[in-house]
């Protein structure tokens, strides 16, 4: 929290919602701008992050925060509404007000993956968590080798960021491999057909110097950890994001530990070989 | 420093403190059910039974308003609780598996982000504790490494005397102070003899054993087989003196209300469900594991802690009789249930 | 001036049900039982499941064998897995307990091996576990037990339990609010459910509590609010006391495991008996299809609609 004058951990920020785009039938995005001054200039947070949102009078959830740290003046969360919070959040307009208590946890190491080349792994709804990392990536592109997306969902409706897909398709210094399962009926449809782990093994992006960032409901990363050992990537080699029930995001209130990892204080974000010392708990 | 308090002295420093403003908590009676409650007379103060809930929320109420929000339009204003709100406050009659959980709490609460709702309370509480002279069989903080007459977290600790009186020590710049400010109250320690303590049955475990066995057994027929009695309430965790855990909700209208903290339970199946319907607790043995880890290795892995003080709350009201001093006893000892 | 209650049955007691305990399971009659076993502190019971023959040597049965087992056989705990016949040890209160279940679809009669005990009563919560069974020390609901021997059960020990005339608690404390005036009564229900810490125990032991999401755990709407405040409280158990209204068998296990001793029985025997009164109900040992206040008939009362 960047306002260190004030003592109650608890109190969120207010933003404004500038933006809303509907990314799928039920996943929205809110572009949020600070209301308070001091906080739109000092407020800085790491690709990874999560924070805390609040629908007044529902209560709040926690989502990533979903835009990239080097792009200024906002941010952004991406959800899926399916409970009473997300659901108030779904009804906001642009201009209403919510809150922002963060920035949560702690991030993807960017820095160590500088020089190397990255392969994004993910399903569905779970995008959101990468695409932070992938626009914080591609804002400093000469930074690092090949970038390749693999990225699939149930049916085309259910991809989310349709339009940055476009973009990263059109760009000429990342490869984007999408994918639906089972979907494609359409006419336009130009990826591919198949389960995400299916296509990044066919996709076959090669380990050497290189790391893998993958999110993605539990099923997906149940398929994707041993694509990726097959492909020759060490459990240090693979990064991925958990997420977990929250309430205070801040390590108190005891509820979202898999084991004795905190998922709001010790991730989300953690390594394969974290992942694999944790108990089946999440 | 050590000195000596009569009962008629402890009693005017209580009624003295009260008549300050101070705001004085002790045992006391509630309607058949002892508690630990502000005083509006030190002659309320009961020193015969253990309190019914824990000392804990004097700093982590069952319930406290976290914020205010308001909406008019598009606006919401969201007030802050006022900072000074707490009141200085004497916690007194405090047994000692009470007090030596508080200092156990002030790890978490500080962890990186700083609970001001938490220590701030802390900070303006003088605790002073009792040594124990009566126990059951439930009791087990020696089990623990703790004892009857365990000091840790008092400000000043009394230890009632043959005759009357408490030998007084202090621990603390705050018990040192609370003398200074009523030194006529005090007197030099006398020779009188103390009252012999309370001896609970259990004898000292090793924690570390205990640490150890959980570390390598999350998967284990020990869960299934305790744990399938548990019913899935939250009175261990309310009344145990180490829980902490809590959710946050607003309450109110869409047009105003508050935000507040209050205690939760991960004996609760709620407490970890996602909104999706998943839920990585979702059998009754998955949560009674996770307590019993919490207590006896994770608090430890991350604060060099055992979440437990021994006070035997847990034994005594749990519905359907589930004894976690028994169960860390059969873990160190290698027994399976 | 203590007056001991006669518990000297309760030795061969406990050897009759281990004896048939031991017969069933080895036979295969059952696959499970659940009853009861000592516990670390001295004289205290817990619940147990048992599956293996030679672990019904620990089935016990003592003034302290308190709970109502019915709870394990509802579809709240899923984790008990329900293989075939289970045998249950039951008192006459759980057995009641066990009767509006199976009147209300959840349980079958054929599927339960019924060990009745006979029960002079077992001990108060407010005392420790090793004491001495008295009509002072006696659980308040045993004051008013009818059902000393449970009937319709697959095995009852031989023994006859003793039935002292004891002080009907409930009636007498009933009878003193019901004098009260409305704004006196309404005080003192203040006052107690005051004291709620929301910790739900009450719930999680009523045998009749089996929705698999309680009403009052959704958010979707919020029915009533979760946080330990005297009005949710007041809320929370009013909706359960009418929901459990002609259905609660009266087994006091609410009032039993709440931890800030609030007198919830009285809540449900006073609706025992506008139950009674108004539709000449009561729970008992016959099964029931459905309880008064899941049907209609015509001659009921209807003066109320003006």
């Amino acid at each position: 929290m960047c306002d260190h004058t004030n003592k109650n951990i608890y109190l969120p920020y207010l933003a404004t919602v500038a933006e809303i785009v509907d990314e799928t039938p039920d996943v929205r995005t809110l572009r949020l701008v600070f209301q308070d001054e001091q906080v739109r200039e000092n407020f800085a947070f790491r690709a990874g992050q999560f924070a805390e949102y609040s629908a007044f009078g529902a209560g709040e959830s926690t989502f990533c925060i979903a835009s990239s740290p080097t792009r200024a003046g906002y941010i952004e969360c991406c959800f899926r509404s399916v409970g009473r919070v997300t659901e108030e959040l779904r009804r906001l307009e642009v201009g209403d007000s919510m809150g922002v208590r963060g920035p949560y946890g702690n991030s993807y190491p960017i820095e160590e993956f500088f020089g190397k080349n990255l392969v994004f792994v993910a399903g569905g709804i779970a995008l959101p968590p990468l695409r932070t990392l992938i626009w914080n990536c591609l804002d400093l592109r000469d930074k690092f080798g090949d970038i390749t997306i693999v990225y699939g969902a149930r049916t085309e409706a259910d991809l989310v960021y349709k339009r940055e897909l476009s973009e990263w398709q059109e760009r000429g210094d990342v490869r984007l491999v999408k994918t639906v399962d089972p979907g494609g009926d359409g006419p336009e449809w130009d990826g591919r057909v198949g389960f995400v782990p299916t296509i990044l093994e066919e996709t076959a992006p090669a380990a050497e110097n290189t790391i893998a960032l993958v999110c993605g409901p539990p099923i997906m990363i149940k398929f994707t950890l041993p694509v990726l050992e097959k492909l020759g990537f060490s459990d240090d080699q693979v990064y991925t994001t958990l997420e977990n029930r929250m309430k205070c995001g801040l390590g108190k209130c005891g509820r979202c530990n898999v084991g004795n990892v905190y998922v709001c204080k010790d991730g989300p974000v953690f390594s394969a070989r974290q992942v694999k010392a944790m108990p089946m708990e999440y | 420093m050590q000195k000596y308090i009569s009962q008629h002295n402890l009693n005017t420093l209580l009624d003295t403190l009260i008549a300050k403003g101070t705001r004085v908590v002790a045992p006391r009676m509630n309607a058949g059910t002892p508690l630990y409650e502000p005083l509006t007379s030190a002659s309320e103060m009961i020193t015969d039974q253990l309190p019914r809930r824990s000392a804990k929320e004097a700093f982590f109420p069952l319930c406290e308003d976290i914020m205010s929000y308001e909406k008019e339009g598009q606006q919401v204003t969201v007030t802050d609780i006022d900072p000074n709100r707490f009141p200085e406050t004497v916690l007194v009659g405090v047994r000692p598996c009470d007090a030596a959980a508080i200092p156990v709490l002030d790890a978490v609460f500080s962890w990186d982000y700083k609970d001001e709702f938490f220590l701030e309370r802390r900070r303006k509480t003088t605790i002073i504790g009792v040594a124990c002279t009566v126990a059951d069989d439930a009791c087990f903080c020696t089990a623990v490494g703790l004892s009857p007459a365990e000091t840790r977290g008092s400000d000043l600790f009394l230890t009632p005397l043959e005759g009357g009186g408490y030998a007084c020590e202090t621990y603390s710049e705050k018990g040192e102070a609370l003398i200074a400010g009523n030194s006529d109250l005090f007197a030099e320690p006398t020779n009188a003899k103390a009252v012999p303590l309370a001896e609970p049955g259990t004898e000292k475990l090793d924690l570390a054993k205990v640490k150890a066995w959980l570390d390598e057994h999350f998967e284990d027929p020990l869960w299934d087989g305790i744990a399938t009695r548990c019913v899935g309430c939250g009175a261990c965790a309310f009344i145990c003196p180490a829980c902490h855990c809590f959710d946050i909700v607003d309450e109110g209208t869409e047009k105003a209300g508050k935000r507040r903290k209050s205690w939760d339970a991960c004996g609760f199946w709620k407490f970890t469900h996602h909104a999706s319907g998943h839920n990585p607790r979702d059998l009754q043995p998955k949560r009674y594991r996770n307590r019993i880890m919490h207590k006896f290795k994770y608090y430890d892995d991350k604060f060099g802690q055992t979440l437990c003080t021994g006070c035997g709350r847990c034994v005594r009201v749990c519905p359907v009789g589930i004894d976690i001093a028994q169960i860390i006893e059969k873990i160190e000892k290698g027994t399976g249930d | 001036m203590t007056q001991p209650i006669d518990t000297s049955i309760y030795s061969a007691v406990t050897e009759a049900i281990r004896a048939e305990a031991q017969r069933i399971l080895s036979a295969g009659e059952v696959s499970a039982i659940v009853g009861y076993a000592a516990a670390r502190r001295k004289g205290s019971a817990q619940p147990i499941v048992i599956t293996d023959a030679a672990d019904t040597a620990k089935l016990i049965f003592s003034a302290s064998c308190v709970n109502n087992l019915a709870v394990y056989l509802t579809k709240a705990k899923k984790d008990i897995p329900k293989k075939g016949r289970i045998g249950i040890v039951v008192k006459g209160c759980d057995l009641k307990a066990l009767v509006g279940l199976m009147g209300e679809s959840q349980l079958k009669r054929e599927d339960l091996y019924l060990i009745g005990v006979p029960c002079a009563g077992v001990l108060a919560s407010t005392v420790q576990p090793a004491t001495e069974l008295t009509a002072e020390t006696i659980a308040p609901k045993c004051t008013e037990c009818d059902t000393r021997l449970p009937q319709g059960c697959d095995f009852v020990p031989a023994q006859t339990p003793a039935t002292p005339q004891l002080e009907r608690k409930y009636a007498a404390e009933i009878a003193r609010l019901e004098a009260l005036t409305p704004a006196e009564r309404w005080a003192y229900w203040k006052e107690q459910f005051a004291k709620c810490i929301k910790c739900y125990a009450c719930r999680q032991v009523c045998p009749f509590c089996f929705c698999e999401q309680c009403l009052c755990d959704r958010n979707k709407p919020q029915m009533v609010e979760t946080t330990p405040r005297p009005a949710g409280n007041t809320a929370w158990h009013i909706v359960r006391a009418m929901h459990l209204a002609g259905r609660c068998a009266g087994c006091a296990e609410c009032e039993r495991v709440c931890p800030m001793d609030i007198p919830l029985n009285l809540l449900n025997r006073k609706m025992a008996k506008e139950l009674k009164e108004l539709f000449d109900y009561e729970a008992g040992f016959e099964v029931n299809d459905k309880g008064p206040l899941a049907t209609f008939t015509e001659k009921d009362d209807q003066s109320f609609i003006k």
